[in-house]
């Protein structure tokens, strides 16, 4: 308090004067003016941005001018699946959202943001596609081959909890879905026990549980593990940049179909429909597709899957979701606070 | 005010300021305004999300908040959080304690930067942290190996996650303790020991209940923010439930698996024990200046 009169009311001044711009600054945010180009805020998961940015999204803008002779100007944001989806139920006003999973595009519908039916597309609304694989070691030093390698003695396997990475329910339903298949295929018949006791075992080799896909390829990057599942576009985007990354596509695995759709909600109020279902158009045709192909992604577009069928093998086993019941049987079957997943965390919790 | 006078640099300069401003009518009108900005600024700031987070959590009834924080996950994620903790602040306390008296009792070349360099945990993104302990003494580090051949692992188990909060928390108690040693005056110590004490009795009958307050002031606020950590930990810890997953780490997979009630019966759990040490912190402090200063 030791402070002149003069000083406190010229500091109380500043203060207030600070708060009027910054409240005035804030409120013009919303309402930047609106210019002659096009506007498009695309709203995705992490793993495609290097294709969006540099592919797709320049492609698209040439196609959009020769069509129309308008400039697209294009806002991206890109993080996890699931907290993108957050974000956008939460009012991050993106035009699109091209996310990991059903799941992601489901809450938006919940949340009344979008109101048309999404899987009505020529691909049920999926845009892109791809595989669990397990990468390994170069000349794979632990002779690692399918999943039963994953549960030997002191094998150190890698993913990401699926409790704070949406896409890692890929990998736990990857697991669990082979357990099935595979014993359906030995013994003629889906033992769920096997494929709940696999899941359990490779689970409890897992010593690092990372909080997102991106995070845990850094674990194993930096020389942790013996074996890390991910995406196979994951794995084949660090060839692409030349890293010394192999993998093996397992026998059995699941077909992962990541979702794009348009948020109606926001479109109608920014009055770009028209763009943003161009652009949702756009990604599935055969020129946007070849792109992503090159990128790692399966193509959706049969087409391109056809042009890159030798990059891109079909394993014997491979199924999808709707082998394990469709998401909304493996959100509560799994998921669920008394699910399968739960159950072998806690289990596992109790050994130690 | 008057406890803080202790702590104000003395001399000529001091006093001036004291001396100035007659009370007037003009004078309150600054002051009313000054306080309301103050209390509006930190009501915004604080006490707006806090209450927001509790009165969210408690929406969902007293029974059900109890239910989320007594699932078997919940719970031992908050006993790891606390127990990790509570090791972090007591290795704290000694090590805060002790670069605090070298930095300011003794000379040596660099003393000006490696004083600075104490702060420099604040600086550092702690995601950034977590990684520089991964690859310092990750099991593929040749610090790693070293212990892991000796069977202790560090990274990815709870001496990392207590290191990491180690570092995280390190300015803490010397940046509490500092200006404390500095005020405190060589005389008495002096005195103490012409009349006979050893320098350990010194130091114990002296020193330390001065220092007291100040490393209390430390160890709480480093407490406070080892219990919120995320950054440096969700990297460095594994986060295996019922091994290595701390609370923060709970917490943010039942917010991205759309759990937002079990986030908040954990998140409340960590807010009122911050609030109560805190709380205490204040009331030791209240207290033991009231015996240190009886004029």
């Amino acid at each position: 308090m030791n402070m002149t009169g003069n000083v406190k009311r010229f500091l109380s001044v500043v203060l207030v004067l600070f708060f009027l711009v910054f409240l005035i600054y804030c409120g013009k945010e919303g309402t930047a003016d609106r210019s002659q180009e096009d506007r498009l805020t695309l709203g995705a998961y992490t793993v495609p941005k290097d294709v969006y940015q540099k592919e797709i999204i320049p492609a698209f803008q040439a196609y959009w001018k020769e069509k129309t002779g308008r400039r697209v100007r294009f806002s991206e944001s890109y993080t996890a699946s699931g907290a993108q989806s957050r974000a956008i139920g939460a009012g991050l006003e993106a035009d699109i959202a091209a996310l990991s999973l059903e799941a992601d595009i489901n809450r938006l519908v919940k949340a009344g943001l979008i109101t048309h039916n999404w899987k009505a597309g020529k691909y049920n609304g999926f845009v892109t596609r791809s595989l669990v694989v397990m990468v390994i070691r170069p000349q794979n030093p632990r002779q690692i081959k399918d999943w039963e390698d994953l549960t030997l003695e002191g094998i150190d396997v890698i993913y990401p909890s699926p409790k704070t990475s949406g896409g890692a329910m890929w990998f736990v339903n990857a697991i669990l879905g082979a357990g099935l298949k595979m014993s359906e295929t030995s013994g003629g018949q889906q033992d769920m026990a096997y494929a709940r006791g696999l899941l359990k075992r490779i689970q409890g080799r897992v010593k690092v549980m990372d909080k997102s896909g991106r995070e845990s390829v850094t674990t194993f990057e930096k020389g942790f593990g013996d074996v890390l599942l991910t995406y196979e576009n994951e794995a084949l985007l660090r060839q692409l940049q030349g890293k010394d990354f192999p993998f093996i596509i397992p026998r059995a695995t699941i077909l992962i179909e990541n979702p794009i759709a348009v948020v109606d909600k926001y479109v109608d109020k920014h009055g770009n429909r028209e763009v943003a279902e161009a652009f949702v158009n756009f990604v599935v045709y055969k020129e946007a597709q070849r792109c992503f192909a090159r990128y790692g992604f399966r193509p959706v577009d049969e087409e391109a899957a056809k042009e890159f069928a030798g990059k891109y093998p079909v394993p014997p086993l491979l199924f999808d979701i709707s082998y394990l019941g469709g998401w909304e049987k493996v959100n509560e079957v799994v998921y669920g606070s008394e699910g399968i997943w739960s159950q072998i965390i806690r289990e596992l919790g109790d050994e130690r | 005010m008057k406890d803080n006078k202790k702590f104000l640099p003395g001399g000529p300069g001091g006093a001036v300021f004291s001396k100035s401003a007659p009370p007037g009518r003009r004078r309150r009108g600054g002051d009313l305004l000054l306080k309301s900005t103050g209390f509006f600024y930190i009501g915004l700031l604080v006490i707006l999300p806090v209450v927001a987070i509790t009165a969210e959590a408690f929406k969902g009834g007293l029974a059900n908040l109890w239910r989320q924080i007594t699932l078997p996950q919940a719970l031992y994620s908050l006993k790891l959080t606390f127990l990790v903790a509570i090791i972090m602040m007591f290795i704290n306390v000694i090590t805060g304690t002790l670069t605090a008296w070298v930095l300011v009792r003794y000379r040596f070349p660099l003393r000006n930067v490696i004083n600075a360099l104490v702060d420099i945990p604040f600086a550092i993104p702690t995601v950034v942290t977590g990684i520089m302990l991964v690859v310092l003494y990750g099991p593929t580090s040749d610090i790693g190996k070293f212990f892991n051949r000796h069977g202790i692992e560090i990274i990815y188990n709870k001496p990392g996650i207590i290191l990491a909060l180690l570092f995280v928390t390190f300015p803490f108690v010397v940046r509490a303790v500092q200006p404390v040693l500095m005020e405190m005056d060589k005389d008495i110590e002096e005195a103490a020991q012409t009349l006979g004490a050893s320098r350990f009795c010194t130091f114990k009958r002296v020193v330390l209940p001065t220092l007291f307050p100040a490393v209390l002031t430390g160890a709480a606020l480093s407490f406070s923010r080892a219990l919120g950590e995320f950054g440096s930990i969700v990297v460095v810890a594994g986060n295996i439930p019922f091994k290595t997953q701390v609370s923060s780490v709970y917490i943010y997979g039942e917010i991205e698996s759309s759990s937002i009630q079990g986030a908040l019966g954990t998140g409340v759990v960590l807010l009122i024990s911050s609030l109560a040490v805190l709380m205490i912190l204040n009331f030791i402090q209240k207290w033991s200046s009231k015996y240190d200063n009886p004029a």
